[in-house]
């Protein structure tokens, strides 16, 4: 018997009302931003410029016509182009690299006029639609192991090119659609372990080796392992092939450390000890929870936050738009924004679970996992969970690439939903 | 609906509560950490952001400066501009960092300014200047990039300025950076502070805790690149200027006695009477102060640490030399006062050197002067004179004249370096030499002012003044209207008021006809005492000390050059000269000035 968590005749009603909050939540608060501030001190300029806000306006329009694109579109086209709309994304990626200027020391973007226009975002709904496509067809055989091989050859190709931009944050949101679409089209727990503890691994041996400088935790882990898969009765050749990948993952990830520039070195270790550098990469963290835990429980009140007004938190339009919410609307105003989130990704789960079709099911899950991983790991960063990387707030931070892929991506949802239950 | 179907939707089930389940427990964790953040640490939070914004900030205190006595500035302070970067800033790594940045964008070399950095880090100050004085093109990109440089500040600094430099670098002296252990509380503003400045040499040592002033705290409220903004300045404690000091000199003197000097090396010194200020003082060779504000190279410091001539030295109190000749009057007043001579004693004729047991004591003139009274001996200063009347006196009876004018010891001047000298009597022979070791032949060479007395030019000066007002509390001052000028009605010296006359009067004959004549002004009448001192070093130091005008003196002035042969020819000239400018200056002023 299926389970219901959220009322379904509405779904599509449902997930256009969280949209439009979104938007109106998104421009509220760029508006605050580029307001400078108020109160008792003197006005000041607060660093980002007004127009800000208006483009972000005249985005909003231009998500809404992608969220109605992709909600009338058939959902057949999609499945047919799948390959050709993957390939063109792969190709934009290539043309990126090899033609954009570089700005902030990273080639991401292309500069038509005014608009710069990235095309790692749409690269996602290619991706989400073109593993759909691939599982989709696999669906009802029993075949596992090539369709795995497949998806992780499509997915490898534009995480590559966008770690060469670079741009960490992205690939690691291909991984996630990636790894969302192999679980959901389902695997055995071999597979999961095989690739998950030596995962695990590399994370222990890192910590070991390069944060506290001792060997027991790495250790401590291998022992643990071992001892799980013995209680778990795994065969004696699995296992030892299991750990001998675990040890191989751990001592690659020293060469790897080595292998990288120190001030990339430099801003993981940070991560583990913002108080490190607290004017570099540690000060982007330390200064987002500063003005995070001054909001309390209600805020400081809209428009009067003092650390997003004197420019204390960088990036505050963008990726760190989140710190601005929970300084100026406190923990309730947190408590909204992630609820209309929760919504939008619980939703999801029930259009996925209950589509009728393969593809719709598996493009539905990879929107899914697009608006939990941005949100979950966007959050993170700006609560000092996670270490700072570049990674947009899905609809709220500033940015056109980023709210027409979220719309389009809402679109889909919504188209998926809506033929799943209204017929 | 086939099995398939069927089958893909049951695994599905599974895996939508497993994907639910991670989603929501990492929301979970996500909300608890906000609420940690937001609701349980919230006051910790709250404060960090208030310390983000408000800043305490220490003012420091203009320092006084000094004038002259008709108000012309002397030292100042000018405000340069220094590019500042917080303490964290060293430690910080990577390319866009605001360090690094500034470090591209100046060409600064590398190495050389990261050990600059760590040095002032350990030393303690509160923020690291990356550059001191900077020029405007940097000011301007510092302002202008603010936001791409966090933490990095233009900050205002004052910094001394000696207008005047080496001429008066040995009364005004200088100030440095204060050192470790000077440093006080951190947390009292107006204690001395890593990065402040204190007075190190002469004056500005000597009244620092007048001159420095009281660092006031303000509350400011600044933005995160450091700015301030609003103008609400809360003052916590206000910032009380430190006081100008004027002083007794005059720079017009000052120069015309540097001019008088002409880079010799010596010293000289004017005192105004009967008031004891000093209206000019020489210490050759001397040094600009301001190297020392504007930072002084290794090379140059160590160049005038190993100058042969010292130029470091404050030869007005910190050297001492034999008084020769001039010493002379302590010998007459005490003879008077011993009354082992009197105003016209004649004692055996100079035939140009004087026997005292198996050793020959020469006269300065080898042809002798043959047969003189005492007034005689002291104008044409003959030892020989002096050696019979040396004779007739003991240590003690000289050591106390010489006490009374002002000799041996300190003249209680602002200078801590002040050195006291040395008037030997039996105890100091017999501690030096042992007793029975030394014989009353001491006494020969004391009464002309040689062996092993030794004294300041200051204290000469000191005796000078002393004799001709006839005030036995005289004592230089080097401000104006300080806290005692009223102590300069003194009493008159315990001698008979009739020596004292009768020294003056030979003094003056001095001027006029004997050793002295080098020193003669046109119109205005002048006693004097010339030396010619015999020192272990070289050539002979050329004293000369007198007042003027002789009936009513208004100026004491003291000369001597070191290794500058006869006192009557060398320094005598140099009182002449700036006497001759003093009477002019005084002239100007009164008739101008009042």
């Amino acid at each position: 018997m299926t389970q219901d968590w959220l009322p379904r005749a509405s779904s599509g009603t449902i997930l256009i009302a969280a949209f439009a909050a979104l938007c109106l939540f998104s421009l509220a608060t760029l508006w605050s931003v580029t307001e400078g501030i108020r109160g008792p001190y003197e006005i000041t300029d607060s660093g980002v410029a007004k127009a800000v806000f208006w483009r972000q306006a005249i985005w909003v329009v231009a998500g809404w016509l992608a969220l109605e694109v992709a909600r009338r579109t058939s959902l057949q086209f999609f499945e047919e182009s799948a390959p050709l709309l993957y390939l063109a994304a792969v190709l934009l990626l290539v043309t990126v690299l090899a033609v954009a200027p570089e700005i902030a020391g990273a080639r991401r973007w292309f500069s038509l006029g005014p608009l710069r226009l990235q095309p790692s975002e749409p690269a996602k709904i290619a991706l989400v639609l073109v593993l759909a496509r691939l599982f989709s067809s696999y669906a009802s055989r029993d075949r596992q192991l090539l369709p795995v091989i497949g998806s992780l050859l499509l997915a490898t190709i534009p995480l590559a090119l966008v770690l060469r931009e670079p741009d960490l944050g992205t690939s690691l949101v291909y991984a996630a659609l990636w790894l969302g679409a192999v679980f959901w089209f389902g695997l055995s727990w071999v597979f999961l372990l095989s690739v998950g503890s030596p995962l695990l691994s590399a994370i222990f041996n890192f910590y070991s080796e390069s944060v506290v400088h001792q060997a027991w935790p790495w250790g401590a882990y291998l022992l643990v392992l071992m001892a799980g898969l013995t209680v778990a009765r795994f065969r004696l050749l699995e296992s030892f092939l299991l750990v001998l990948a675990n040890i191989a993952a751990g001592i690659g990830t020293s060469y790897l450390w080595d292998g990288l520039k120190p001030y990339q070195q430099e801003r993981i270790l940070t991560f583990f000890d913002p108080t490190r550098d607290q004017f570099g990469t540690g000060y982007q963290a330390i200064q987002s929870k500063v003005a995070i835990g001054s909001g309390g429980l209600f805020g400081t009140d809209y428009l009067q936050g003092t650390q997003k007004g004197l420019a204390f938190l960088p990036e505050r339009h963008t990726d760190f738009i989140f710190s601005v919410v929970g300084e100026e609307l406190g923990f309730v105003g947190a408590l909204l924004l992630i609820g209309i989130y929760m919504v939008i990704i619980l939703k999801g789960l029930q259009i996925a679970r209950a589509a009728r079709k393969s593809f719709s099911s598996q493009v539905a899950i990879g929107v899914t996992i697009y608006f939990a991983f941005h949100v979950l790991v966007n959050i993170s960063i700006t609560t000092g969970l996670l270490p700072v990387t570049g990674l947009p707030l899905p609809v709220m931070s500033y940015g056109g690439s980023n709210l027409v892929v979220s719309a389009f991506m809402l679109g889909l949802l919504v188209n998926i939903g809506s033929r799943t239950f209204e017929s | 609906m086939n099995g398939g179907r069927r089958e893909m939707r049951g695994r599905n089930l599974i895996q939508a509560r497993i994907l639910r389940g991670v989603i929501l427990l990492l929301f979970g964790v996500l909300v608890v950490d906000l609420f940690i953040l937001q609701i349980v640490q919230h006051d910790y939070y709250k404060g960090q952001s208030l310390q983000n914004r408000q800043v305490q900030i220490r003012v420091k205190a203009p320092r006084g400066r000094f004038l002259d006595r008709e108000g012309r500035v002397l030292a100042d302070n000018v405000y340069l501009a220094d590019i500042t970067l917080p303490r964290g800033a060293v430690t910080e790594a990577g390319p866009d960092s605001t360090l690094a940045k500034l470090l591209r964008w100046f060409s600064l070399p590398q190495d050389e300014t990261l050990d600059r950095l760590r040095e002032q880090k350990e030393a303690g100050r509160p923020r690291l200047t990356l550059v001191a004085n900077a020029d405007m093109p940097r000011i301007a990109t510092v302002e202008e990039r603010r936001r791409e440089l966090p933490g990095a500040r233009v900050e205002a600094r004052a910094s001394r300025r000696y207008k005047h430099g080496p001429q008066l670098a040995h009364i005004i002296g200088y100030v440095g950076e204060v050192r470790p252990e000077e440093v006080g509380d951190e947390d009292d503003h107006r204690a001395h502070q890593p990065g402040d400045t204190v007075g190190r040499e002469g004056l500005e040592a000597a009244w620092e805790d007048e001159l420095r002033g009281e660092s006031g705290l303000f509350l400011k409220e600044v933005n995160a690149v450091g700015r301030v903004v609003g103008s609400r300045d809360i003052p916590l404690w206000p910032v009380v200027p430190g006081g100008d000091i004027a002083l007794t000199v005059a720079l017009a003197l000052q120069e015309s006695l540097m001019a008088a000097m002409d880079g010799r090396p010596g010293a000289a010194v004017a005192l105004s009477l009967p008031s004891g200020e000093v209206l000019a003082a020489v210490s050759n060779p001397t040094y600009d102060p301001n190297l020392f504000t504007r930072g002084i190279s290794s090379r140059e410091w160590n160049r005038l640490l190993d100058d042969p001539q010292h130029p470091f030295l404050n030869r007005l109190v910190q050297a001492t030399y034999p008084p020769g000749s001039p010493y002379k009057i302590v010998t007459s007043l005490a003879g008077l006062k011993a009354e082992v001579v009197g105003k016209w004693t004649h004692f055996e004729p100079c035939w140009g050197s004087y026997r005292f047991g198996n050793r020959n004591f020469r006269c300065w003139r080898r042809s002798g002067h043959g047969d003189l009274d005492h007034a005689g001996g002291l104008v044409h200063s003959c030892d020989v004179f002096y050696y019979q009347l040396g004779l007739r006196l003991e240590l003690e009876q000289l050591r106390d004249v010489a006490h009374m004018l002002g000799l041996g010891q300190e003249t209680g001047s602002p200078f801590a370096a002040e050195v006291a000298g040395n008037i030997p009597d039996r105890v100091w022979y017999d501690e030096h030499y042992g007793p029975g070791r030394w014989t009353r032949g001491v006494l020969l060479n004391n009464a002309i002012g040689q062996g092993e007395i030794l004294v300041t030019p200051l204290q000469m000066a000191v005796l000078t003044a002393r004799v001709a007002v006839n005030d036995s509390d005289l004592v230089p001052h080097f401000r104006l209207g300080g806290d005692d000028a009223s102590s300069s009605a003194g009493r008159p010296l315990p001698l008979d008021t009739g020596d004292i006359e009768w020294l003056r009067r030979t003094m003056t004959r001095v001027v006029d006809m004997g050793t002295g004549t080098r020193a003669r002004l046109e119109a205005i009448e002048v006693a004097g005492k010339t030396g010619t001192a015999q020192n272990p070093h070289g050539e002979d130091h050329a004293w000369f000390v007198c007042f003027a005008p002789a009936s009513a003196p208004v100026v004491a002035f003291v000369v001597i050059l070191e290794h500058g042969g006869h006192g009557g020819a060398v320094a005598a000239p140099v009182a002449a000269r700036w006497l001759t400018d003093f009477f002019a200056w005084r002239e100007r002023s009164s008739t101008g000035g009042a």
